[in-house]
């Protein structure tokens, strides 16, 4: 694009306020459909799960879900032989905070702990990246089995070392070794799963056009289907089933759960120019392909 | 250099580059985008300037907005610890160390409380400063030790980092003190205007005598102690002392940790004012003084010019903020009869009043205060492009004042953008600590 090279972001601001390269402006997080629980265009949790040399970690419990190959004894034990260990503090700051109140339908209290998220939890963390900071992991069927190890903490932004490891420069990008291919994307939701069809505003889904088909009206209003409806030919009801007026749980013009865990390719299908893109041509491919294939 | 226009500024280094005041933000351009951007100044048509900034991802963000800040927690405190002081600068805000009142020192119980204030109303930071002025600190010595002792032991009950602070005049400093400043981690700033004569002639003691000699004698056991406490100086330029490089120079041979240089703007009698004249001089020697830095910098040399390295680090961040410093929002001065003020300069004067230790904070004041300081109310600056990074100038001296060295700070801080291009591409490394 001319654009992107005659203008050329220089310091932090810039940087993060700049459209990435090759990235389109809606994966910026300012401007994307995202949050981060579980996101809609990236699932930002995910950039944590690499912070320590050595391990993998998951947010929701802290728990350790494997060790990186090459890690050392110590770090092995952590995923050792079926027990569970978990992540309870680094260099000092907990992983999780201690929740106590009345708790509902019985006149019991609750005690108990809640992990903290991660983007606050582990903030401090970060300026002593390319450190070893104390790392304490309980085991999850022994709670009074604490192990410590010393964890190197990797840089989260893209940066330039020198000979000593020291930043000679950065930018503000998500560090490569934070994020491999997938990673940022692995736990999005799916529209093979219950996903889709389970949020009632299309919140989930909503990096996809929810008002398809989209065409005029001689009266000056605009006629087009709701993306989940079953039948959204020419010839079909065009009218754009709303959660507040029609209901979507149940409706029988919408596609079901049975029918996108059976056939969710068919049933969706990719929106191009606004338009369902037509079924016919995809299985001409498909017979193509499965033509050249016999010979 | 005149404010050509509020959404950009246009500036040469290694290429053309571009500044957007909202965020900060800096761009390298394309000689045809520069031309562009050249052209719509010359029209001055708002409305195309905005298309374009919006067609080429530069728009406004709205990163700050007309809302003053509200109920700021309280960071930062100054106590006025002694209202006296044994030097008779001509220019001296305080007049002399005594607020044009009777002089007098802070009683450690209002100290005390003045800290106690500070832990009731920091809303949960964990850092928190507390900075000793005057008149001359070290003239109640006594109180300035006990209260930071309190201070210090609260902060370990309490799991709360603090910082200490001191501006000295440096003529009453003993070998004492430097174990002090030593064992709390102080960060010391000696007021310096100069080598020899030329400070002796806008610092003297009251009865005439030159102080540099006294000073120098006095400061150089801090210097060497130099670890756990960082010791400054800091240089008020007059149209006295506007040989700043000379100034620099010795004072880094000596061993000050930095070394800043601060116009006069503002003094009670008008007494040795910076003019327009003097700025232009002034903006001169420090261009200077920043060549200097680079050179140094290059050559992997310390040189340690605050007002450069301090400017570089924001321009980097992309510092962008609605005033020009904490006070009146995170950061109020104490005097020393428990009146709160809106900083250290406020003490004694009504329009900076913010209550006092017994009622505490006069939030309303407060609020009134944010409200009509904040930058989008000021003029000219609305239509600054260096608003953001200037926040408005010091709030005393516009308000004694007004705003006569517009031109000054705008020359400067294009000339720290130019070198901040030229040091980004030479010593990157210079932008991430240690």
């Amino acid at each position: 694009m001319k654009k992107a090279s005659s203008i050329e972001p220089k310091n932090l601001t810039a940087q993060l306020h700049y459209r990435g390269e090759g990235n389109p402006p809606s994966s910026h997080p300012s401007t994307a459909v995202s949050n981060c629980y579980p996101g809609l265009e990236m699932d930002f949790r995910n950039v944590w799960k690499h912070i320590f040399e050595g391990i993998v970690l998951l947010e929701y419990s802290n728990l350790v879900t494997g060790v990186e190959p090459g890690a050392d004894e110590k770090i092995q034990r952590l995923v050792s032989s079926g027990i569970q260990y978990e992540l309870i503090s680094a260099d000092g700051i907990p992983m999780t905070a201690p929740v106590t109140g009345p708790f509902r339908h019985s006149p019991e209290k609750i005690h108990d702990t809640i992990s903290l998220e991660w983007s606050n939890a582990l903030a401090e963390i970060l300026p002593k990246a390319g450190q070893f900071v104390l790392c304490k992991f309980q085991n999850n069927n022994n709670l009074r089995e604490i192990l410590s190890i010393d964890l190197k903490v990797r840089h989260f932004f893209d940066v330039d070392l020198n000979r000593n490891g020291k930043v000679v420069s950065q930018r503000v990008v998500i560090a490569r070794e934070l994020a491999g291919p997938g990673d940022l994307t692995q736990s999005l939701c799916s529209p093979w799963q219950n996903d889709y069809r389970e949020c009632d505003c299309f919140y989930w889904a909503a990096s996809r056009p929810d008002f398809v088909n989209v065409e005029p009206g001689k009266d000056g209003k605009s006629k087009g289907n709701n993306w989940m409806q079953k039948d959204r030919t020419e010839s079909g009801d065009k009218k754009y089933i709303s959660d507040a007026e029609d209901g979507i749980a149940g409706n029988p013009v919408l596609i079901s759960y049975q029918d996108l865990f059976a056939a969710w390719e068919e049933n969706l299908r990719f929106i191009i120019a606004g338009k369902d893109e037509p079924l016919k041509k995809s299985v001409k491919k498909v017979k193509v392909l499965k033509k050249k294939k016999s010979k | 250099m005149k404010p050509v226009n509020p959404s950009f500024h246009l500036f040469e280094s290694k290429g053309q580059h571009i500044l957007i005041p909202d965020g900060s933000r800096i761009y390298k351009i394309s000689k045809n985008i520069h031309q562009k951007l050249e052209e719509l100044l010359e029209k001055d048509d708002v409305i195309e300037i905005d298309r374009w900034l919006i067609e080429n991802d530069l728009q406004s963000l709205g990163k700050i907005n007309d809302q003053p800040v509200s109920d700021p927690p309280l960071t930062s405190i100054s106590l006025a610890i002694a209202q006296k002081c044994n030097l008779g600068c001509s220019y001296c805000y305080a007049q002399e160390g005594e607020f044009g009142v009777k002089p007098k020192n802070m009683p450690l119980e209002k100290a005390i409380a003045a800290v106690d204030l500070l832990f009731a109303q920091n809303m949960g930071a964990h850092k928190m400063n507390i900075a000793f002025l005057g008149g001359e600190p070290l003239a109640n010595r006594e109180a300035l030790q006990a209260v930071t002792r309190y201070a210090k032991e609260r902060s370990e009950a309490e799991s709360k980092r603090i910082n200490f602070s001191i501006t000295t005049n440096g003529t009453l400093l003993t070998e004492d003190d430097a174990d002090f400043f030593k064992k709390y981690g102080f960060s010391v700033t000696v007021s310096l205007d100069g080598v020899g004569e030329i400070h002796d002639r806008l610092r003297p003691f009251k009865g005439g005598k030159g102080s540099y000699e006294r000073i120098i004698r006095n400061v150089e056991p801090l210097l060497a102690l130099q670890k756990n406490m960082q010791v400054s100086a800091r240089v008020t330029v007059t149209p006295l002392n506007l040989c700043l490089k000379e100034t620099l120079d010795e004072l880094i041979r000596l061993g000050f940790h930095s070394v800043g240089f601060s116009p006069m703007l503002s003094s009670p009698g008008g007494n040795n004012e910076m003019d327009s004249v003097s700025l232009e001089t002034m903006l001169e020697n420090m261009i200077a003084c920043g060549q200097e830095f680079e050179k140094n910098l290059v050559a992997g040399k310390r040189y340690p010019f605050s007002n450069m390295s301090t400017a570089l680090k924001e321009i980097h961040r992309g510092t962008h903020r609605p005033y020009p410093c904490g006070a009146g929002a995170g950061y109020l001065g104490v005097s020393a009869s428990g009146e709160l003020a809106a900083c250290h300069r406020f003490v004694e004067d009504k329009k900076g009043y913010f209550g006092n230790l017994e009622e505490g904070i006069d939030r309303e004041r407060q609020q009134a205060w944010l409200t009509e300081r904040h930058v989008h109310r000021q003029e000219p600056c609305k239509s600054c492009w260096a608003r953001y990074l200037c926040g408005g100038g010091c709030h005393h001296e516009v308000i004694n004042r007004g705003r006569p060295a517009c031109d000054y700070i705008r020359g400067w801080l294009n000339y720290v953008l130019q070198a901040y291009i030229r040091i980004l591409d030479q010593r990157p490394d210079f932008f991430y600590p240690a």
